[in-house]
């Protein structure tokens, strides 16, 4: 699990549907992580939310 | 490779069809491709891909035992110009049960079905490889994440280069999906807690039994004067391991491409003609766009940013679609999109 600052929900077009997390590593740099159970990226997000951690909802 | 074995092989693929084409399905065996680095220092603590690309080190528990990885030059080995190296730099002596270190690439289903895992009329599989370094015995498994079935042997390094030919059983139980999903990994295991080391090896397909995946592995940071060199992987169907199957870097390049694309002059931290510029640069409601070869499946994206933070994500496979509209004259460099297995 690659170290982040905070973690924050991407939507699609019509601002309906969660596509992305977006982790905010540091000096402007961000990853955008596909939202799917199959992406072994976002089933590592899964785990840090179960340890009690929170997404942010989008701006 | 001797007359009499190239005759076994010749009579070995007339029969089971891989007359021509290509045989080898490790792609980038001969570490030709390493878009994220050559090199990489302090790995041990996690796992991930931190030099050659399909090749990716896995870590279990917590170890002492840090080791700088690189993908070295190599002049001491003919038909190779590169190899992956580990270098140990922290040595760990006191291993805990639960500790691995594993250097593994990893295969799609659709991708091995010539090996007819699953049938009655299953074939073997033939791993080979060269290996140089301290001298150490070590193990290699084949795990069918599928069926969760595995295989094992070990393999003895010496200073050298040689070439190890491991041959591993058919298996007729647990077919590979033939999708674009993991099913199957080769996972050199360099250093292994009692958890993996305690039971009997599984030298014939079985149910994985973790205390039988690495029985005699020795580990590579019982001394941080130890190093390992490893090239020319290659896995194919049947018992006789025939040449390297050496293929040229634009190839591999591509190949290497449908798991991890590193855009433009990734890494250099060169915001010139390195960037991807908001298409309406000056204005806001700016959308960055690029497009790009298809990968496994759409993937994760990572950048630096001009200034603020992208706060629409419309990619796809193929295209990379971001969007903000409270940032005027913003771009994105240093793009590295991810699809791994």
């Amino acid at each position: 699990m690659i170290n982040f600052n905070s973690a924050k929900y991407l939507y699609d077009m019509e601002g309906v549907n969660k596509t992305h997390i977006q982790l905010n590593l540091g000096n402007s740099k961000f990853k955008h992580i596909v939202i799917d159970p199959a992406n072994t990226d976002y089933q590592a997000i899964l785990e840090w939310v179960e340890d009690g951690n929170t997404i942010e909802d989008a701006d | 490779m001797s007359k009499a074995a190239e005759l076994a092989k010749w009579g070995e693929v007339s029969t089971n069809g891989q007359v021509s084409g290509r045989r080898n399905v490790v792609i980038n065996g001969a570490m030709q491709v390493a878009q994220r680095g050559a090199d990489a220092v302090a790995v041990g603590t996690a796992s991930g891909y931190f030099t050659v690309d399909r090749f990716k080190v896995f870590q279990g528990a917590t170890t002492d035992g840090r080791i700088s990885m690189s993908q070295a030059a190599i002049t001491d080995l003919g038909g190779f110009s590169k190899a992956m190296k580990f270098d140990v730099t922290d040595a760990d002596t006191s291993i805990a049960a639960g500790e691995l270190l594993q250097i593994g690439t990893m295969f799609e289903g659709q991708d091995i079905q010539g090996f007819k895992k699953g049938h009655s009329d299953a074939e073997g599989f033939t791993l080979s490889f060269y290996v140089k370094g301290t001298a150490k015995t070590y193990s290699v498994e084949l795990f069918d994440a599928d069926n969760t079935r595995h295989v094992t042997q070990t393999f003895n390094v010496t200073t050298s280069w040689n070439r190890i030919v491991l041959n591993f059983p058919a298996d007729t139980t647990g077919a590979f999906d033939s999708d674009n999903a993991l099913s199957l990994y080769i996972l050199i295991w360099v250093h292994a807690g009692a958890d993996y080391t305690e039971g009997t090896a599984a030298t014939s397909w079985a149910g994985n039994v973790n205390a039988n995946r690495a029985v005699g592995c020795g580990s590579l940071f019982s001394s941080d004067a130890n190093e390992l060199f490893i090239t020319g992987v290659q896995l194919e169907v049947g018992s006789v391991a025939t040449p390297f199957e050496h293929r040229s870097y634009g190839e591999e390049l591509a190949l290497c491409h449908r798991y991890c694309n590193a855009l433009l002059k990734y890494g250099t931290g060169n915001q010139n003609d390195n960037r991807i510029y908001n298409a309406d640069y000056a204005n806001v409601h700016g959308f960055i766009r690029m497009g790009y070869p298809r990968m496994r499946d759409t993937p994760d994206i990572n950048y630096t940013i001009s200034a603020g933070a992208a706060e629409t994500d419309y990619s796809s496979n193929g295209l990379i679609q971001l969007f903000n509209d409270s940032v005027t004259n913003w771009f994105i460099y240093d793009v590295l999109l991810e699809k791994e297995l």
